[in-house]
């Protein structure tokens, strides 16, 4: 049995503490960078948030521009570092496969009684195609604050055209972030995914919920049950020459366990939003 | 005089290289701000000149600016919409001809001073505008880049762009710019709720610039206490004439550095102590520039990726070191 199940315990790994590290430098700095650039739009003086306890400085440009880099010093950080470290790895099982759009809109379609949720392997497809966007909006938002930010550091007169390019790319990525963040937020607050919740705080979940819900990951964890007549083989042991035994690939185990699946999860644990935010994943 | 105006447009010309030259160039079709933007501008305001046109109900550069401004601000809408929560309308299409402060129809004025140097009184008059800085806050920090400085050293407002909410106004350490409700973009979003009109500010009239001709307000003063070149020659100019005078500059540390120079016969602490300063009436004082405190943090945001992507590698080479050290355990 693979070290990531913890039968005794009814737990499985689904982070390790390095993508838990990431997923919260990336959220909270996201968040404060929400924040400070709300601030940063004439709005909490006008709006008088100036005046909630604890926010009197986000009136003053300057202070919250302070925060804002601060906060966008971690965000870039913690961006790169999650691309190359996954990347060089090959930790790829977050990336949009082939067929992602048509199972997410089947998947939905489960959210309104329409059809039942496939088992899913360890992330579900609408997950991976939200990583993918979420991973673009990162990466413009961290591009075009970055000439901002050289525009503010060294060239207040650099080209205007870049400028504008620049600017407008991060205001409209901006509002693409808030929306990808209540998405995320609200794909949380569904109770099928209550669950998952704790995995992103302690790094597992609960292995009889990864069994009904992602039991094609559970099967790459786990290893293949074995067939009833490999079973009394072993009672009665005999030659088997090599060529005649059965393969077994991931693939295979996938598919067997698969089959062997219920296919309708347990009532209240039938829907799929996401899990996993801003893309950090134990693969 | 003359000569002092002569060399003012020669060290212009030669700065936005030359007039014929713009004059060909827009002959073949070349962009017109090709030649007349070329290099880094600054402007000299000579106080020991500037006499307030004295004796006039309004002062040359005044009254020539707003003559080139003339319908720049479009005439707002009737009524203008109350912006929520702040219910703060600034509306001076009524008061058009104001001329004794910053307003969005009146980009330049002149500031009186009774200065008291030691027990020596001095009247000096001194025409205040933007100050076009070095690095200005006002265009860094607008959330549309609606304002911005060009290589040439102004800092120009689209108003096209512009929303009105005042940020610049706010940075600004002379609160130069100001606000025209009731006009500009913000109209067709959410008039009540993001905006509140357009800012205006000296745009170092940037159209004639890129004619290659000398801002109104230097062109109309009959006394040439204003000029425009190149910011080396200018700044040299600036200091070689206050060391001869024994006077002093303001504009050359302030807000970080600026392209306008004052020359004043008398302490600039005198003065801002003589003139009447608040709204639309700028101060004197020295002045940091506070967004430099930022810089360092600027720095290392754009040394964030970097530190990112090398902890990536180095975080890669630990794993595989921790794997061989495993797979060396068990064998």
């Amino acid at each position: 049995m693979s070290q990531d199940i913890r039968e005794a315990e009814n737990r499985v790994f689904r982070h390790s503490g390095l993508e838990m590290a990431e997923h919260w430098a990336i959220a909270l700095s996201g968040l404060v960078l929400l924040m400070s650039g709300m601030f940063e739009l004439p709005m909490a003086a006008r709006y008088r948030i100036t005046a909630l306890p604890g926010f009197a400085w986000s009136g003053d440009f300057i202070a919250s521009l302070y925060v804002h880099y601060a906060a966008s010093l971690v965000f870039a950080a913690a961006a790169c570092f999650h691309l190359v470290y996954h990347g060089l790895r090959g930790d790829l099982g977050l990336l949009p496969k082939q067929g992602d759009v048509r199972a997410s809109i089947a998947v939905i379609k489960t959210f309104f009684g329409k059809g039942k949720e496939p088992p899913f392997g360890k992330y579900l497809p609408e997950q991976r195609l939200a990583y993918l966007g979420m991973a673009v909006t990162i990466a413009v938002l961290i591009l075009s604050g970055l000439v901002k930010t050289y525009k503010n550091v060294f060239a207040p007169d650099l080209d205007y055209t870049l400028v504008l390019w620049a600017t407008w790319l991060h205001n409209a990525f901006f509002v693409l972030f808030i929306l990808a963040f209540v998405a995320h937020i609200g794909a949380l607050l569904l109770r099928p995914n209550w669950p998952m919740i704790r995995g992103i705080f302690t790094g597992t979940v609960r292995l009889d919920y990864a069994r009904h819900r992602h039991p094609l990951w559970i099967a790459t964890l786990e290893p293949p049950p074995a067939p009833p007549e490999a079973a009394a083989e072993r009672a009665v042991p005999a030659p088997v020459p090599p060529e005649a035994a059965p393969e077994t690939t991931p693939e295979t185990v996938a598919a067997e366990t698969e089959a062997d699946l219920p296919q309708t999860p347990p009532e209240g644990e039938a829907t799929s939003p996401a899990d996993e935010p801003d893309g950090a994943a134990r693969t | 005089m003359k000569a002092s105006l002569k060399l003012n447009r020669r060290a212009f010309l030669t700065a936005t290289g030359g007039a014929a030259l713009i004059g060909a160039a827009s002959a073949l079709g070349a962009p017109r701000e090709a030649m007349a933007c070329r290099g880094r501008l600054a402007t000299l305001i000579d106080l020991t000149r500037c006499d307030g046109c004295d004796g006039q109900a309004i002062a040359a550069c005044v009254s020539a600016c707003k003559t080139a401004k003339a319908g720049d601000v479009p005439q707002p809408v009737d009524p203008i919409p109350i912006p929520f929560p702040s219910r703060k309308v600034e509306d001076w299409s009524r008061r058009q001809a104001v001329s004794d402060r910053l307003t969005p129809y009146n980009l330049i004025y002149i500031q009186k001073a009774e200065a008291d140097t030691g027990g020596r009184k001095t009247t000096v008059f001194i025409p205040r505008r933007c100050m076009h800085c070095d690095n200005p806050a006002c265009a860094t920090l607008c959330p549309f880049s609606s304002n911005h400085k060009f290589e040439n050293g102004a800092v120009v407002i689209d108003p096209d762009t512009c929303f009105g909410g005042a940020k610049c106004k706010t940075v600004c350490p002379w609160e130069i710019p100001q606000r025209q409700s009731g006009i500009g973009i913000y109209l067709k979003v959410l008039p009540t709720l993001m905006g509140n009109g357009v800012m205006y500010k000296c745009d170092l009239c940037q159209d004639l610039l890129e004619e290659g001709k000398t801002p109104a307000c230097i062109a109309a003063c009959p006394r040439q206490a204003m000029a425009i070149g190149p910011r080396e020659e200018i700044f040299a100019r600036a200091e070689a004439m206050a060391k001869r005078i024994g006077g002093h500059l303001y504009g050359q540390e302030e807000n970080g550095g600026t392209s306008t120079l004052y020359v004043s016969p008398v302490p600039f602490a005198d003065l801002n102590a003589a003139v009447q300063t608040g709204p639309g009436r700028p101060h004197l004082r020295p002045v940091a520039r506070r967004m430099a405190g930022s810089d360092g943090l600027g720095k290392a945001v754009l040394a964030g990726p970097a530190l990112g992507v090398a902890a990536g590698i180095a975080g890669v080479f630990a794993a595989i070191s921790r794997r061989k050290d495993r797979s060396g355990k068990e064998e």
